[in-house]
């Protein structure tokens, strides 16, 4: 994996991760943000200025790639960079929370 | 009913000039259009408590990127210098971060980052390669009648641009610490 991106993304924040993580089907900005508001039970809302930039930015280092156009939406899918990204990034999320629940990770 | 307001607000004043909108809605004038630098139209309507917010571009606006504003229930209504300028009704804004432009740190920085590179460093350098150098050219003249107009030209564009510089520059850290936190 290209260092210099693993080092922008990883940790990433967590608007950029619900980003990615719900771009794994084709969607637009909007659709990101009702669907991670209902998956977090409102607790994350993303607002529409980080929304744009945060997809213009993950666009340019190609973690995501335009699929379609939907009146004038722009639908986005994750690449196989950004495929990559995500599952570092869930894996250390989880080594995070294994840690934060006092066990230990085995090689 | 229509009326026509001058005011001027810096680059580095757009939470005063969100806020200033805002109370103009709640008194019954709505932004309808801005010329540039500083002429704002408004004309009269029901007073409501809606959200203004200020984005800055310094790229054409792409069809996409209104439609995703509007999306989140953002009207685009008005362009000036490069500044955008957007509304919602407060009452559509249930989470706090409904209201604003930008939700996270990093993107509230970015945003910042890119006035100071496109707007506050060009002004930097024509003050250091333009007016500066004029200002001596013409301040040490030859006594002319154009000669003195123009010392006297430059000598005002360096008061200015000299106060825009330290103002704005002042102010846009201000912001950033701000934000920082």
């Amino acid at each position: 994996m290209d260092e210099k991106i693993k080092r922008i993304y990883v940790p990433m924040t967590e608007s950029g991760f619900y980003i990615l993580f719900c771009l794994q089907s084709p969607q637009h900005g909007y659709g990101i943000s009702r669907q991670v508001k209902e998956m977090t039970a409102g607790e994350v809302t993303i607002s529409a200025g980080t929304m744009y930039g945060t997809l213009s930015k993950m666009e340019k280092d190609g973690l995501i790639t335009f699929c379609r156009e939907e009146e004038k939406r722009k639908l986005y899918q994750l690449t196989a960079l950004g495929r990559e990204i995500l599952e570092t990034e869930i894996r250390r999320i989880e080594r995070l929370y294994k840690n934060s629940k006092g066990e230990e990770i085995h090689a | 009913m229509r009326k026509t307001v001058i005011r001027f607000y810096t680059i580095a004043d757009f939470e005063e000039e969100e806020r200033w909108l805002r109370t103009m809605h709640g008194s019954g004038w709505k932004l309808v259009k801005m010329t540039p630098p500083c002429v704002y139209r408004f004309e009269s309507c029901e007073p409501e408590d809606v959200i203004y917010r200020l984005d800055y571009k310094n790229e054409k606006q792409t069809p996409d990127y209104l439609q995703m504003l509007a999306d989140f229930g953002w009207e685009y209504f008005a362009e000036c210098l490069g500044w955008l300028y957007f509304r919602k009704p407060a009452d559509q804004a249930q989470a706090q971060e409904d209201g604003e432009l930008f939700s996270d740190r990093e993107s509230k920085l970015e945003f910042v980052s890119s006035i100071v590179k496109t707007r506050l460093l060009p002004l930097e350098i024509l003050f250091l390669c333009c007016v500066i150098p004029n200002f001596l050219h013409f301040g040490l003249g030859d006594g002319s009648a154009f000669g003195k107009g123009l010392a006297i030209f430059f000598g005002v564009m360096f008061v200015l641009y000299s106060f825009l510089i330290v103002y704005c520059g002042i102010k846009l850290r201000k912001i950033r610490k701000k934000y920082e936190q």
